[in-house]
């Protein structure tokens, strides 16, 4: 199988301090990947690195769009990744919040076509036909997540699950083939993870987007990804499935410690 | 002495006496012998009055409006809650007018009838010409800098600058600069309104570029110096803008083509009626902008820009957008100074013309299109009237005093402007929602 991210040796430095060092990994086509670690591992770093929001000193990603050719991450601006279909979402949720739920959802549908400046000024048939294709997208997307009754709500005023739905539903809408969740359960409560987790599955099995996945909540983790990579100290410690990882020594020492499970037992 | 000092209120009280006295002295006269305190007392040529009601030294007007802004300071702390619910009420007006389509037609339907007639009602030669030169390019200069400080978020401290630049552009169009004419020939100002907005787009394109990669303060220091250095280009560059004596030869507008036959001459309405239509067009503009993707990302950014990135909006061409249109309506209130009063000289492009923009903007709701027209047109209608009809005692070097003590109150109780902008109003209503909900 295809693999859509590449990821060889990437090493960023913030001047002297070493954030990644040397870091492969290697997400499949459709895949639910997750990247865990203790606090500090390098785990948002890595998720910044492939969204341009830092740019690694050394190594190299490629992104590999379908039918198209492999798209070097690094040195591309953060727009440009986005346009080329990596969506995500953020550790604090960043929403727009002076905008309605709709509004927030709507920029991401939008802001990949071509309508301009002028074509904004005067609004012609081009620009209200694109209106509408963004407009079904929107809706067709705040059902997916179901937040369509709260559509014309402020997005501010939303509660901390909701906020992480339409944060999924923003990244949904700029149409992308892989989807990076930074922490997507931090803050909701035990039922709205469960949702959560579905949810998730259900956009990779309904849309066919890969998921790469940060989360420390090592349930939610084990319930939903396919593979794991382990960070610590910037470094890949351990990849594997979840039944593998959890007996890793070395992430067990560095990380897990004895989990939830091991406790119940 | 325990007790002054653990007592909030005298603390705030000392403070509010202190800095009263300290713009009393700043902004007074310069002393004289017979006068060697004017600052607090009035100078001897300057009998001092109180807002023209009686004569009184000058230090009471100042403690008076001191003692004003810290007393409403302490009802809002105090009635916060019944006092912002009957503002609220009471200024929520506005918004109600604007959600209802029909209400909202005819409101917009009589202000236009209201703005076409207004020559009519205002017949005095003063008001007429302030009506053009110091109030409807006000309106369009706070126009242009709302759509970058109020959509875009983008602080500019140097928002003269392209109102310059479509003064000179005028005047470099109709060959009235030491230059040769920009065309060759000496073309009419009317032709010149395109070129002047052209110019003023490709300088807010140039000043953009480079400085809108930096954000907030920093941002806002560089256009200071933008604002500054045109301001000096025209004051310095003899042989290009005719110095500090600056260009007296800028042709009236008139239109020659064929058989249509206009000339504006000297009379102001004329004017008024043609500024009065390109700011129709230009709110018209500005606010379909607003509600189009363009709106939409500028919002974005201003609210996150990363994570507007993130969503594949490019935040640097939308801010360099920003810049380019606004300074578009920038431009043509250019044009119609330099035609309207023949002259322009850098004199006339100064910082203070910046932040007064800055004031209307940031008076009538950053953000809000109806907020920035009204602001506009009341502080400069306000500011006329004073300097028209000066209270006895009333010195013109103090009207950002009570400009900046207006803005103090409306920051108090109002602080999304006159009429705030639906999508900046929202997020301060719902928090306060929120709060009252959790307690």
């Amino acid at each position: 199988m295809e693999n859509i991210f590449d990821v060889d040796d990437v090493t960023l430095r913030f001047a002297g301090i070493v954030s990644l060092s040397g870091v492969s990994m290697h997400q499949k086509r459709g895949e639910i990947l997750a990247v865990i670690g203790p606090n500090g591992a390098g785990k948002t770093s890595l998720f910044n690195s492939l969204t341009g929001v830092y740019q690694p000193q050394e190594g190299q990603i490629s992104f590999n769009r379908k039918g198209q050719d492999a798209l070097s991450i690094i040195g591309k601006k953060p727009h440009k990744i986005s346009t080329a279909g990596v969506a995500r979402t953020f550790q604090a949720s960043r929403m727009f919040n002076a905008l309605t739920t709709f509004e927030n959802v709507k920029i991401g549908a939008e802001s990949h076509r071509g309508i301009g400046a002028v074509g904004a000024m005067f609004k012609g048939p081009a620009t209200r036909r694109d209106e509408k294709i963004s407009d079904e997208t929107t809706w067709k997307l705040l059902n997916f997540v179901g937040l369509a009754e709260k559509a014309n709500l402020i997005s501010s005023s939303l509660s901390y699950g909701d906020r992480r739905r339409l944060e999924i539903a923003r990244g949904l809408a700029t149409n992308p083939e892989v989807l990076l969740l930074d922490e997507p359960a931090a803050g909701t409560n035990p039922s709205e993870k469960i949702e959560l987790a579905e949810l998730i599955r259900k956009v990779r099995d309904d849309m066919g987007v890969s998921i790469l996945l940060i989360e420390h909540d090592m349930k939610l983790v084990m319930s939903l990804a396919e593979r794991i990579y382990v960070l610590n100290f910037g470094s890949v410690i351990a990849e594997g499935t979840p039944a593998e990882i959890r007996a890793n020594q070395a992430v067990i020492d560095a990380y897990l410690g004895t989990t939830s499970t091991d406790r119940e037992k | 002495m325990n007790i002054f000092l653990k007592s909030k209120i005298l603390k705030q009280l000392v403070a509010t006496l202190m800095i009263s006295f300290l713009v009393c002295v700043v902004t007074g006269p310069s002393g004289s012998p017979t006068a060697p305190a004017s600052g607090f007392t009035g100078s001897f040529n300057n009998k001092s009055s109180f807002f023209g009601i009686f004569s009184a030294p000058r230090w009471t007007l100042f403690v008076f409006l001191g003692l004003l802004v810290y007393v409403s300071f302490r009802i809002k702390l105090k009635y916060s809650e019944n006092v912002s619910s009957f503002t609220d009420k009471v200024l929520f007006i506005p918004r109600k007018i604007s959600s209802n389509q029909s209400t909202r037609r005819v409101t917009i339907g009589a202000l236009v009838v209201f703005s076409l007639i207004l020559p009519k009602i205002v017949t005095d030669h003063f008001w007429q010409t302030v009506l053009v030169s110091q109030i409807a390019v006000y309106v369009l200069l706070a126009l242009g800098l709302n759509v970058v400080t109020g959509f875009a978020g983008l602080l500019d401290l140097g928002f003269v600058a392209f109102y310059a630049v479509g003064a000179y552009a005028t005047a470099w169009a109709t060959g009235s600069l030491p230059l040769p004419a920009l065309f060759g020939i000496h073309i009419d100002p009317f032709f010149a309104i395109p070129v002047a907005i052209g110019f003023a787009m490709i300088a807010g394109i140039i000043l953009g570029i480079p400085t809108l990669r930096l954000r907030g303060d920093y941002l806002a220091i560089v256009t200071l110096g933008f604002g500054e250095i045109i301001t000096l280009f025209a004051n310095n560059l003899y042989g290009i803008t005719g110095g500090a004596l600056g260009s007296n030869q800028i042709p009236h507008f008139a239109i020659n083509i064929g058989p249509v036959k206009y000339a504006w001459g000297l009379a102001p309405v004329p004017y008024y009626y043609l500024t009065l239509v390109f700011v129709v067009l230009f709110i018209i503009i500005f606010s379909s902008l607003e509600h189009s993707r363009v709106g939409r990302s500028w919002t974005a950014i201003r609210e996150d820009e990363v994570a507007a990135e993130s969503v594949g909006i490019n935040p640097l061409k939308y801010k360099v957008m920003a810049f380019a249109i606004g300074a578009a309506s920038a431009g043509f209130a250019g044009v119609i100074t330099a035609a309207q009063s023949n002259f322009i000289n850098p004199a006339s492009f100064t910082l203070y013309v910046s932040i007064n923009v800055l004031v209307l903007v940031i008076f009538g709701g950053m953000g809000s299109i109806a907020g920035v027209v009204f602001g506009a047109v009341f502080i400069q209608a306000v500011s006329m009237y004073l300097i028209h009809t000066p209270p006895s005692g009333y010195q013109s070097q103090d009207l950002y005093i009570y400009i900046g003590a207006l803005l103090v109150v409306m920051m108090i109780f109002r602080p999304g402007g006159l009429i705030p902008a639906k999508r900046r109003g929202r997020s301060t209503v719902h928090a306060k929602v929120q709060v009252t909900e959790g307690s």
